[in-house]
């Protein structure tokens, strides 16, 4: 009973999020259920299950691994179960489908542990994946994670080009859909919004969150539609950790350090 | 120009480039991501939580693989070798940067060393009076804090951590603390490390110590040589590898070094060692930095040394000294 209750009030919060597109999300993340990593960039939190929301037909999907080779991947209903890692490094799934409507992608990046790929992140991200893409420039960095209150870049590319004045959306699990426009390089930057709630002290005591960019492009008749979907934390300065009082420390420092030089003046020593 | 021409001046140069290259390196020659540094095992304090740095210093994968991956031999029954082998591979990449450059890493490349260089030249051309050398008790009572914070910041904190006895705070208390981690953000407009954590006491006590040793770093730097290098825990993990270095400090003393101590005023770590008499004798002190400063002031043709192999690079002299003092007499007004 209580499960059905949950369901539905996760139901109620999340109408509206990624409504009519193809994102990937960790299996249950819906719920706000992946683990909070304490390790961010480790990959100790990632899931293992994926689900293909608002999935397609002839939707196919694969796992780029960090030494950029590929795997394709088998869909069991909307929902992909990942191979244990053979290397470290960033994966990236994509999906790519497509109906009468148009062409469908999507993609998620991942940070996963295991031996170096010995090959840069910069060659996953550039590499062209689907035919409309979001591309993180750059994607986080290994041992950080997206964070609210930060902003972030990105590229939107349509067949390896840059995609100048499209409008691209952003959307979080509390927040609504905030739009964005690419300038004549096909960049855009978004801030993640401070949306968590009932936020527990300690990173680790908060499950991320989920945040979606969509974008879609006609190319002649065909429409094309493509989302990245990835998970952010909340930023800690924006709870627990004071940066005025941090400020404040640094200064009661510098006056201990000005104490002893009075004192080391009047004890009139110089240097020769 | 003849001004210019001393071995301070090309110190300058290159902790100049050196500093731009680990603290902005990855808008400029390498890329954001960890994957891409130079090393990542740097034996100079150049901060993984720069994001835009060139490389990053050995003391956050050890603290790391403490944590992770050595106290696995007590809570899973890893195998050692499985167990050590990232520790290795760290200590291994060091050995040969410390093979090439030995000790010089901290004179001539550290970015945190440099800044305190820089606000020590702002404090003598604001006229602060500058403090000279500490006395021989109090430098014998600073000497073991650096041993203190290698041992238990580095390794003994991050083993006990992740063997379980301690909080997760605990996992890389060395950084929690290590001003250069505020430093080099702080430089590239990030200033998202300056903060007081409420998450509990370790974590407050340990973003306390960093914000006030960082503060007390920049005030003491205004008149004091070097403040932070005395206490580094580099210096220690770079003397565990010091003999196998090819550049060295060889001194070949004569009866003249009993009594002029030149080298011991000119020495920015207070290395009262370096007067004794030595014949042709490797002097690499663990406090010694490489800065070349006492083969500048030596007075004596020979006596002071850089070697690297078999060659020496620089001697001391009488003109280089007469050289130097006239420069520094120039500087200081």
């Amino acid at each position: 009973m209580n499960k059905t209750i949950l369901t539905l009030l996760v139901a109620a919060t999340l109408w509206g999020y990624g409504d009519g597109e193809m994102y990937w999300a960790p299996h249950g993340c819906d719920e706000g259920t992946v683990t909070a990593s304490k390790h961010g960039g480790h990959g100790k939190g990632e899931s293992a299950m994926f689900a293909l929301m608002n999935m397609k037909e002839n939707t196919s999907t694969h796992l780029i691994l960090p030494d950029l080779s590929k795997q394709p991947l088998t869909f069991k209903l909307n929902t992909v179960m990942l191979p244990k890692p053979k290397m470290g490094g960033y994966y990236a799934m994509v999906a790519e489908g497509n109906n009468t409507d148009g062409v469908y992608s999507a993609i998620r990046y991942l940070s996963l542990q295991g031996r170096p790929s010995k090959v840069s992140p910069t060659k996953l991200t550039s590499l062209p994946k689907v035919a409309l893409e979001i591309v993180p420039t750059p994607l986080h960095r290994e041992h950080d994670r997206y964070t609210a209150s930060k902003s972030y870049t990105f590229i939107l590319s349509f067949m390896n080009k840059p995609l100048n004045n499209t409008m691209v959306t952003l959307e979080t699990f509390n927040t609504p859909a905030q739009s964005y426009t690419t300038n004549d390089k096909g960049v855009f930057t978004i801030t993640l919004p401070d949306d968590f709630k009932n936020v527990q002290i300690g990173r680790s005591e908060n499950k991320p969150s989920e945040f979606l960019l969509s974008a879609q492009h006609r190319d002649g008749a065909i429409l094309f539609k493509s989302t990245l979907s990835m998970p952010y934390s909340l930023n800690p300065n924006d709870y627990w950790q004071s940066q005025s009082y941090g400020a404040g420390a640094i200064f009661i420092g510098f006056l201990v350090g000005l104490f002893f030089y009075r004192r080391h003046k009047n004890q009139g020593v110089s240097r020769g | 120009m003849d001004k210019l021409l001393t071995v301070t001046a090309l110190r300058r140069v290159i902790q100049l480039t050196a500093f731009v290259f680990f603290v902005y390196g990855a808008t400029i020659f390498a890329t954001f991501y960890t994957n891409d540094k130079l090393t990542q095992n740097l034996p100079a304090l150049s901060c993984a939580y720069d994001m835009k740095g060139g490389d990053f210093c050995a003391l956050i994968p050890l603290q790391h693989q403490m944590d992770h991956r050595v106290s696995g031999i007590f809570t899973q029954n890893a195998k050692v070798m499985e167990a050590l082998i990232g520790t290795l591979i760290t200590l291994g990449t060091f050995a040969i940067l410390i093979l090439l450059l030995n000790k010089a890493f901290c004179g001539w490349l550290c970015p945190l060393g440099f800044f305190q260089e820089t606000i020590s030249m702002i404090g003598t051309k604001l006229g602060i009076t500058q403090m000279g050398s500490f006395s021989r008790e109090t430098i014998n009572k600073i000497r073991p804090i650096k041993w203190f914070i290698f041992l238990f910041l580095v390794l003994i904190l991050p083993l006990l951590t992740g063997i379980g006895f301690l909080g997760h705070e605990w996992g890389n208390p060395f950084c929690s603390i290590c001003p250069s981690r505020i430093m080099t953000t702080t430089m590239t407009g990030d200033m998202s490390q300056v903060y007081i954590s409420q998450a509990n006491w370790g974590y407050f006590a340990l973003s306390l110590i960093a914000d006030l040793l960082f503060g007390l770093m920049v005030a003491l730097a205004l008149f004091v040589r070097q403040p932070f290098c005395r206490i580094c825990p580099m210096l220690p993990m770079q003397t565990l590898f010091k003999k196998i270095g090819l550049l060295r400090l060889v001194k070949n003393g004569n009866s003249h070094c009993d009594t002029c101590s030149s080298c011991v005023k000119a020495c920015p770590m207070d290395i009262y060692e370096i007067q004794n008499q030595a014949e042709n004798k490797n002097i690499t002190h663990t406090d010694c930095t490489l800065c070349g400063r006492c083969v500048e002031f030596c007075p004596h043709d020979g006596v002071m040394n850089f070697k690297y192999g078999p060659f020496t690079i620089l001697s001391s002299s009488k003109e280089s000294f007469k050289k130097r003092t006239k420069i520094d007499k120039w500087w200081k007004g």
